[in-house]
């Protein structure tokens, strides 16, 4: 059982806790699961990689859940991800069913969330198996279809493009390594910068500032909103939940969190797109779908076994080929960093203590949630309710904690805290796309060694398309992911062009 | 393959190739979104104007001016006392109950008590819990 080491009262511990503080951080608006991950990372140095995952994962998997809370009794999505559970959820409540809504929505999590785990445990390894084989050409390959994907899922294929090499740009602002290869000068910097710039800007500092920074800075420009009041946040209980509700939607339940499941694994992706796509289907495919939208429990079921199956899927790419696949698993790469351990094809086989952690972190957390939202959801409601103006500056103060300890003490880092939180500001004016970015970031400097040394060896362009056979289905992944981008914003513009002909 | 193809990379210079690639890229995105959205851009002044109209400028500013300042006093003061983390505990006290009584809306005894507890005991904690417990450096 020597592969079970970790599995210490503190590890549940801290899994549990992680899902409870994630379930807050879900559960109030304007706070996210990508936040409570970057506030809680600095408590992660002393823990060691197997319990400071715990605790992450355990934030991860509550952050998602808890957004279904004030869906369901304000129509208010706690998390981006929940947004379609408003849709029925709402009105649901005002029938006076919240607490069957909620049970519904907190049952289909779990489902989604475990369906999603047990896709992580069998095709995670299966394509670190695969990419193994992979040399940088085909790296580099992937990243670019990662990078493509996201961009074609964007709400704007051009900006996303724009936004994922601006990521790139910003990454490449240090020195080229000699370690991996390079000639150790610094590049795209003026010279009185070069003492702070020489190792670029750190990942964390940048997540901590997009992620943490910038929410409060936009929460801030809205006035604070005040919190919620038990007044608001009546529980109504006139229709008992009870699972036979379930009997019919198992197909729901299992198509919902596949699709959940595959959203996540494409790169860059967030909830919302997961239980978007979700709840489309379940509509699409629904015996009265017009009651969607109008209280349908099966509205529920699918937006929240679609945005809990993201939770396995996002975790797919990030430990089979090092490419996260959304923003809080892209906060878990810092993690890892932290500890010293490269995630990447090799991760899996290399560290199987670590793999196993967090498959059970992950069984654990889930179940934590289902128990803690089940039978104690009128509880759960009353976190809602714990004041933002107490909060916020808390989660300021964490920003400032993770960003200067990241690197044992540097303050350019906190700057960059700063920088990067005003940048995340202004991109959500600017309409610029921060998952993209935050890809392009992580990845740019990979990128470009994959590029680079490919060129070196090679001395030809032509090997990016004749190296391997994997090489070309990657470019015909690419240009039929943009391809697939470019017919859908036609349609689009049809459709636009329609109603207002109409 | 082809003649064409053929590239041969000059070491000395290796580190800007990729940035002049991606830079080529990123202007070439950019020159493509300014002729296609010329005329959102050309009256994003009211796009901005309508932003800050709506901006609740005291909290927003104040947000950002508070921040500010507490980066750049933490390490002046923090340098008094080298490696105690005392400049990290010293900033903190005062940010969290300034930035809690920005956010709060109503100003009565029963508010600002909380914000005014929440500010001692926070910044503490968190300072015990990483100089003493994990010994790690703070401002």
């Amino acid at each position: 059982m020597e592969l079970f080491e970790f599995l210490t009262p503190l590890f549940v511990l801290l899994v549990m806790g992680g899902t409870f503080v994630g379930i807050i951080f879900g559960a109030i608006p304007g706070l996210t699961a990508t936040m409570a991950v970057a506030v809680c990372l600095p408590l992660t140095y002393p823990l060691g990689l197997e319990n400071g995952l715990a605790l992450l994962l355990g934030l991860y998997v509550g952050g998602i859940s808890g957004g279904l809370v004030p869906a369901v009794l304000l129509n208010i999505p706690g998390t981006p991800s929940s947004i379609t559970t408003t849709f029925d959820g709402y009105p649901m409540s005002q029938r006076g069913e919240g607490e069957r809504a909620l049970k519904i929505g907190i049952f289909s999590s779990l489902v989604g969330g475990i369906i999603s785990l047990i896709a992580l445990y069998f095709f995670a390894p299966a394509l670190a198996d695969f990419a193994i084989r992979f040399s940088y050409v085909e790296k580099f390959l992937i990243i670019i279809f990662a990078l493509s994907v996201m961009a074609a899922l964007s709400t704007d294929l051009l900006i996303g493009i724009f936004s994922g090499f601006l990521g790139i740009f910003i990454s490449l602002i240090d020195t080229y390594d000699v370690e991996y290869g390079g000639n150790g000068n610094t590049r795209l910097m003026p010279e009185s910068l070069e003492y702070w710039l020489e190792g670029g800007f750190s990942l964390l500092p940048v997540l901590i500032g997009i992620f943490g920074l910038a929410a409060i800075l936009h929460e801030a420009e809205a006035g604070v909103p005040k919190g919620m009041s038990m007044k608001d946040l009546k529980v109504s209980s006139k229709n008992k939940f009870s699972f036979s509700i379930f009997k019919d939607q198992i197909v729901n339940l299992v198509r919902s969190s596949g699709i959940g499941t595959f959203v996540g694994i494409l790169p860059g992706v967030g909830g919302s797109a997961a239980s978007i796509l979700s709840y489309t289907y379940a509509k699409t495919f629904s015996k009265n779908p017009e009651n969607f939208g109008k209280g349908e429990p099966a509205g529920i079921i699918a937006s929240e076994s679609g945005n809990n199956g993201l939770t396995g899927g996002a975790l797919v790419p990030l430990l089979s080929l090092g490419i996260p696949g959304d923003s809080t698993t892209a906060l878990l790469i810092g993690a890892f960093t932290l500890q010293g351990v490269q995630v990447g094809p090799l991760f899996i086989g290399n560290n199987p203590m670590t793999w196993n952690a967090m498959i059970v972190a992950m069984i654990i957390a889930n179940f934590a949630m289902f128990f803690m939202m089940f039978y104690a959801i009128r509880y759960i409601v009353m976190i809602i309710t714990v004041p933002k103006h107490i909060l916020f500056p808390i989660i300021l103060m964490m920003c400032v904690v993770g960003a200067y300890t990241i690197n044992y003490g540097i303050i350019f880092d906190v700057w960059t805290l700063l920088i990067f939180g005003i940048f995340g500001w202004l991109a959500k004016h600017l309409s610029l796309e921060i998952a993209p970015f935050i890809i392009g970031f992580i990845l740019g400097h990979s990128s470009e060694i994959y590029f680079v040394k490919s060129l070196e060896s090679f001395e030809d362009l032509s090997i990016f398309f004749t190296k391997s056979w994997i090489a070309v289905v990657l470019w015909v992944l690419i240009i039929g992911s943009i391809g697939f981008s470019v017919l859908l914003s036609r349609k689009k513009q049809d459709n636009t062009a329609n109603e207002v002909a109409d | 393959m082809f003649e064409f193809t053929k590239v041969t990379i000059d070491f000395e210079t290796s580190h800007l190739l990729f940035p002049t690639i991606i830079s080529c890229i990123l202007a070439l995105l950019g020159i493509s979104i300014l002729i296609r959205d010329r005329k959102r851009i050309a009256t994003s002044g009211k796009h901005w104007s309508i932003i800050f109209s709506k901006m609740d400028k005291k909290r927003f500013f104040g947000t950002l001016f508070l921040t500010v300042l507490y980066f750049s006093l933490m390490v002046p003061i923090g340098d008094l006392w080298p490696n105690t983390g005392y400049g990290f505990l010293i900033c903190s006290i005062p940010f969290l109950f300034l930035a809690g009584l920005l956010f709060l809306h109503e100003y009565t005894k029963q508010t600002i008590l909380p914000v005014v507890i929440v500010a001692l005991i926070a910044p503490t904690f968190v300072w015990w819990l990483f100089t003493d417990l994990f010994f790690l450096s703070l401002p």
